[in-house]
């Protein structure tokens, strides 16, 4: 349940969202294309400035500065934003399958399932929720628990699961093609992995065991590096796929995550100072 | 292990953000002036000509699917890429579907999409339905696109942005319609699915130099070479830190400043000590 100040709060949000949002269509509709473009450059360096201030002004014990709680709302406003667009989101789907189904275009069975499915499920939604949150008075009845338990529980889920269950057939598919040997990139991809899979299964340890290869690390092994036993330890199969694994493969993935993190901090930037042209 | 949630949990990671800010300002700033500036060949984005010209001698449609992309950075420069391609497309009236599950991407990308057409001077080619909204729901998404991709047999499948489980259900279903795959995503978990499915995957930060590519603009030229710059930095931060590390111990104050949120309070008390000692 909501209290009174969260609720308060909620409607100022929701209500000046909706107020700025069907104010400014027709203002920015009016402009001309290059005030409309400097007015979204201002507003954009300004939200852009907002954020970035929070985040290098100095904080408190709390963690907090004087931008942190107004930063909190405006993060909740977005949701507003989000609500707004995935009304017209919707709308767009059920005016393409409105039009296949009356027009009787092709395949426009496909369409009208959509449609049926959609009235459906959205009628069961709002209906469970009102009754859940006790509002207008609704509530819970056996038929509403029989069909929402039927439609989400006993179909939505079960078709994700599906969709879900066929990435593991697709796995297999997608390996096959790519484990091929055709050159001697496609050679070492299908050694590693071979050496990867077998090494953090059981089999790795039952054949590194099998083999006579040393199975605890003492500390006497631990000291001297470079002692026989403790080379023949690390050349067991499950040592060997972690040392892939961390050593390789972990190191690899950090070189492009920061290739990403600076990509998309460049790109923030560019966007922030209205640089970026590529939609506009 | 705490975060980064705001500057002062380690000045030396805002100093690097203001660096990496810097750097790419200036070269901006350097490729507006006129500068000549080199970027290398990206094969993947050089093909994406080949299949809409594939695409058109088929009549087949081409297909450009954002994932599951929120409207941010990584949804703008993938809309940056479809809308060159729709460019590309509308010059020989290919025909094109947009597939999103995202609806603030859905409301950007049909102004991006029209923008497009009448950028090549063909907006009457411009079919509103051709950019979709399926569902905001992964694996209801998932099952569209791989339905759409099945029915429509399309020829060319472009898929930038952020993926997630579905990624194979897109490349493997786009596979087997034969069409011609380009994938790039900033999603380092889906790489290997692209690269085992698809003619040519963007891995990375190629994904955000896609723009820079296709335009050719100073603007986005100068902001590459700048994201080099930082990428030479952090590389030399890299090497230093291990270096300093082995010699050093990882708890000393410099392993604490490269890399621990906090890591500036230990910083300053030892400098400190060392010039009171000193």
């Amino acid at each position: 349940m909501f209290d009174t100040t969260q609720a308060t709060w909620a409607a100022f949000w929701i209500i000046g969202a909706f107020v700025l949002f069907f104010a400014l269509i027709p203002l920015l509709q009016t402009l001309p294309p290059r005030g409309r473009y400097m007015l979204i450059a201002v507003f954009t360096f300004i939200s852009g400035l907002f954020f970035a201030a929070e985040f290098f002004l100095p904080v408190n014990e709390e963690g907090k500065n004087i931008l942190t709680d107004p930063f909190q709302r405006l993060q909740g406003s977005l949701q507003v934003i989000t609500a707004l667009s995935l009304g017209l989101g919707t709308y767009g789907l059920i005016r393409l399958h409105l039009r296949n189904a009356v027009q009787r275009r092709p395949q426009w069975g496909y369409s009208l399932v959509l449609l049926i499915a959609f009235v459906t499920m959205a009628f069961f939604s709002v209906w469970n929720t009102l009754a859940e949150k006790e509002l207008l008075g609704v509530q819970r009845t056996p038929l509403l628990e029989r069909a929402f338990t039927l439609l989400f529980d006993y179909t939505l889920i079960q078709l994700d699961a599906t969709m879900f269950s066929l990435i593991a057939f697709y796995i297999f598919s997608a390996a096959y093609r790519a484990f091929r040997i055709r050159s001697i990139e496609a050679s070492i991809l299908m050694f590693t992995a071979m050496v990867v899979m077998i090494g953090i299964v059981p089999l790795g340890k039952f054949i590194s065991d099998s083999m006579g290869l040393p199975t605890t690390l003492t500390d006497e092994m631990r000291t001297n590096p470079f002692m026989l036993e403790n080379i023949l330890y690390n050349l067991r199969l499950p040592q060997i796929a972690n040392w892939i694994l961390n050593a390789l493969n972990a190191p690899v993935q950090r070189a492009i995550e920061f290739g990403i993190g600076i990509g998309a901090l460049a790109m923030a930037i560019r966007l922030w100072l209205s640089l970026e042209r590529g939609i506009n | 292990m705490g975060s980064y949630q705001h500057a002062q949990d380690n000045w030396f990671a805002a100093f690097m953000i203001g660096f990496i800010a810097l750097a790419v300002l200036i070269n901006i700033w350097r490729a507006r002036a006129g500068r000549e500036l080199y970027i290398r060949r990206i094969p993947g984005l050089d093909a994406i000509d080949e299949a809409i010209g594939r695409s058109t001698e088929l009549g087949r449609p081409v297909t450009m699917i954002p994932g599951l992309t929120a409207f941010g950075v990584e949804a703008v420069q993938a809309l940056t890429i479809f809308k060159y391609i729709t460019k590309q497309i509308a010059r020989f009236a290919t025909p094109m579907r947009l597939l999103t599950a995202n609806a603030t991407v859905y409301a950007v990308a049909q102004e991006a999409i029209a923008d497009a057409y009448n950028e090549a001077g063909r907006p009457d080619l411009y079919d509103p339905d051709s950019v979709r909204f399926l569902s905001s729901e992964q694996f209801a998404f998932a099952s569209g696109v791989a339905g759409l991709l099945q029915r429509e047999r399309v020829a060319a499948n472009f898929m930038f942005g952020i993926f997630f489980a579905e990624s194979l259900i897109f490349a493997e279903t786009g596979n087997i319609v034969g069409a011609v795959q380009i994938a790039g995503t900033v999603s380092i978990t889906q790489v290997p699915f692209f690269v085992a499915a698809c003619d040519y995957t963007i891995i990375g930060d190629e994904f955000y130099a896609t723009s820079a590519y296709i335009s050719r603009e100073p603007v986005l030229l100068g902001s590459m070479v700048g994201q080099d710059l930082a990428k030479i930095a952090f590389g030399s931060l890299i090497l230093g830190g291990a270096v300093l590390s082995t010699v050093l111990g990882a708890d000393h104050p410099i392993i604490q400043l490269l890399g621990k949120p906090g890591g500036w309070e230990p910083f300053m008390e030892w400098i400190r000590l060392k010039l009171g000692g000193g």
